[in-house]
């Protein structure tokens, strides 16, 4: 049942952009990289237990490495990507080592801090970033492999697999060892450590692993905006993916996606002006998280709970967030 | 030079001291780090701008009257949102991470309330008073005198009120313990919704004086929100000496750094010396060990 469900979305997905039109295709692809972005969030948020206000950080970084080793280097894309992951994985583990020793607020605080010192650093260095006007004319990949991406339905497809790579690696991932260590040191810190858990280095892998999925979505925002300017990247992109993770159902790989898709498509189909998408946001958060806090899967769940008991009496929603997957 | 730029650096200290104190108020009595702080400082500029415009009150009388605004606004919205939410958890990470998702979801709706209402054009506040001093080369408007006036009376009102008040003292024992208070008969809810009031007040003063030395838009709480951050981990999560001087501090490292190392830069010194505290120290200066 499941692997049909699967096989069957995976069908509509693949051939959605040949029935849509370009600006469906694009809005699609948005909602694609939004979905890797809060996927990359909700890994972080469910499996690690912490808010990371630093997320598009991760994502500057890695956007704009790229962007400048092709655009000022001449480098391939295909050779620029691997380098700028590799860059942003390396911050993430060094902030990681710095950081993830602080408690509860702190940690929240001092990524927050790293996100204004990387974004005044983009904002403020002229002469490689371009400063406050940002990277203008970012190219879609080279081709490889004989496959080319310079139209939008290739671009989509690209953005696809990624998303998919994404979702199967990390579903592996939190069925592994270190998938169920995490979530031992996310439900209690001082017992997985008494059982001989390496808290740190979890910590510190599971905050890698985000930022490396981050920068995925980083890469391929660059060709897809062909723009990239300092005042993409501040808070508010952070609060958006957490927003997407948080609305979906924090502590599961289908959640973020469901909240990328929900909070592309929404304001969308009631022509909400964007002047009011932030407050949709922000009103958002607060309702969900004190009415639903597993999100949209949490009231799926109550709904197939109610429609079980033939609408007997209503189930009160808990707030647990152990599930996966 | 160096005197002048030290006397500046007092200024904006003073400010950011002030911001930082509700702030600070806030973590200490209730755990909650309130990101809609800096849109509280942003609508008491508002309030006080709207005030003076439509009943042509002076700054002086139309601050007060704001801050008792902006107070109840804190208050509610604390009764609103976040109230259910410190009954359910007081000391559950879990509990933690669903405040501050709640206070992300104020800030965006209270920024969008503010530009909905007022556009985002920038204002100009006048608060009315005019003239310089000098004192040897130092030069000094009367307007930033009185920011540091209002800023000392406000300072020794709070330890009047902390430490000479009854209401003072229970805060003070829910920051210490909050179980502790409640077995003791204390209406940790009273008090708390108390304490929201009092932050209100003292985020629309500093919004209200930033907004005169600056200029009043929707965008204005960003910018304190962050100094009020790195402040509360400079000088200690909770705690009001470390507010104050955390604000000073930060105040003359940020002017100081700024006129003789890298303006540009000025703001990445403060993150990176708060990087460098929370390293070295993190519970902050005057903060208690956890």
């Amino acid at each position: 049942m499941r692997e049909l469900a699967i096989a069957v979305l995976a069908a509509v997905m693949i051939a959605a952009p040949f029935m849509l039109g370009d600006y469906q295709t694009y809005l699609l692809t948005l909602t694609l990289i939004w979905a890797i972005l809060a996927l990359s969030m909700g890994l972080v948020l469910g499996f690690v237990g912490q808010i990371n206000l630093g997320q598009a950080a991760f994502v500057a970084i890695c956007a704009y490495t790229c962007a400048i080793l092709r655009q000022r280097y001449g480098v391939d894309f295909w050779l620029a990507a691997p380098v700028a992951l590799a860059a942003v994985v390396s911050i993430a583990a060094l902030v990681g080592l710095l950081t993830l020793r602080l408690k509860g607020p702190f940690f929240i605080l001092v990524m927050l801090a790293f996100a204004e010192i990387t974004r005044l650093v983009i904002a403020n260095w002229q002469d490689v970033t371009n400063g406050p006007l940002g990277l203008k004319g970012i190219m879609p990949p080279e081709p490889i492999l004989g496959l080319s991406f310079d139209t939008k339905r290739s671009f989509y497809f690209l953005a696809l697999v990624v998303l998919a790579v994404c979702l199967l690696a990390l579903w592996r991932l939190i069925r592994s060892r270190t998938g169920r260590m995490l979530v031992a040191v996310r439900e209690d810190e001082l017992l997985s450590e008494f059982i001989g858990i390496p808290v740190m280095r979890n910590k510190v892998i599971g905050l890698c692993i985000g930022a490396f999925v981050a920068g995925l979505g980083g890469l391929l925002l660059g060709p897809f905006l062909t723009i990239l300017a300092p005042s993409q990247f501040t808070l508010f992109a952070s609060v958006d993916m957490i927003v997407m993770a948080v609305v979906g159902g924090v502590g599961t790989l289908v959640g973020p996606v469901l909240g990328a898709i929900f909070l592309v498509y929404v304001p969308e189909f009631l022509s909400f002006t964007s002047h009011y998408r932030p407050a949709m946001m922000g009103a958002l958060l607060i309702i969900v998280t004190l009415v639903a806090p597993r999100g949209l899967l949490g009231l799926a769940d109550v709904a197939r709970g109610l429609l079980a008991r033939g609408f007997g009496k209503p189930r009160r929603e808990s707030g647990e967030r152990g599930r996966a997957g | 030079m160096l005197a002048q730029q030290l006397a500046n650096g007092l200024v904006l200290g003073s400010i950011y001291a002030l911001s930082a104190l509700g702030f600070t108020l806030i973590f200490g009595a209730a755990r909650v780090v309130n990101f809609a702080y800096g849109e509280l400082l942003m609508l008491g500029a508002f309030f006080t701008l709207t005030v003076m415009t439509y009943s042509g009150l002076p700054f002086f009388v139309a601050l007060p009257v704001a801050m008792v605004g902006v107070a109840l606004l804190s208050v509610v919205l604390f009764l609103l949102t976040l109230r259910p939410l410190l009954r359910g958890a007081y000391t559950s990470l879990h509990g933690e991470l669903q405040v501050i998702l709640v206070t992300l979801g104020l800030l965006y709706i209270l920024r969008e309330a503010a530009i909905i209402i007022w556009g985002t054009a920038p204002r100009q506040m006048d608060m009315g008073v005019t003239g310089i001093q000098m004192v040897g080369d130092v030069v000094m408007t009367n307007q930033r005198l009185v920011v540091i006036a209002i800023m000392a009376m406000l300072v020794v009102g709070l330890y009047w009120l902390l430490y000479r008040t009854r209401i003072g003292k229970a805060l003070r024992a829910i920051a210490q313990n909050r179980e502790g208070a409640l077995a003791i008969g204390l209406n940790t809810d009273r008090v708390i919704a108390f304490v929201f009031a009092v932050s209100g007040a003292m985020a629309c003063a500093a919004g209200s004086l930033l907004g005169t030395l600056y200029a009043v838009e929707p965008n204005m709480g960003g910018a304190p929100l962050l100094k009020a951050f790195v402040i509360v981990i400079f000088g200690g999560l909770g705690s009001v000496p470390g507010a104050i001087v955390g604000g000073l501090a930060i105040g003359l490292i940020e002017n100081l750094a700024g006129a003789y190392i890298s303006f540009a830069f000025k703001d990445v010194f403060t993150f990176i010396l708060l990087i460098a505290v929370l390293l070295l120290r993190p519970a902050g200066l005057f903060g208690r060990a956890q």
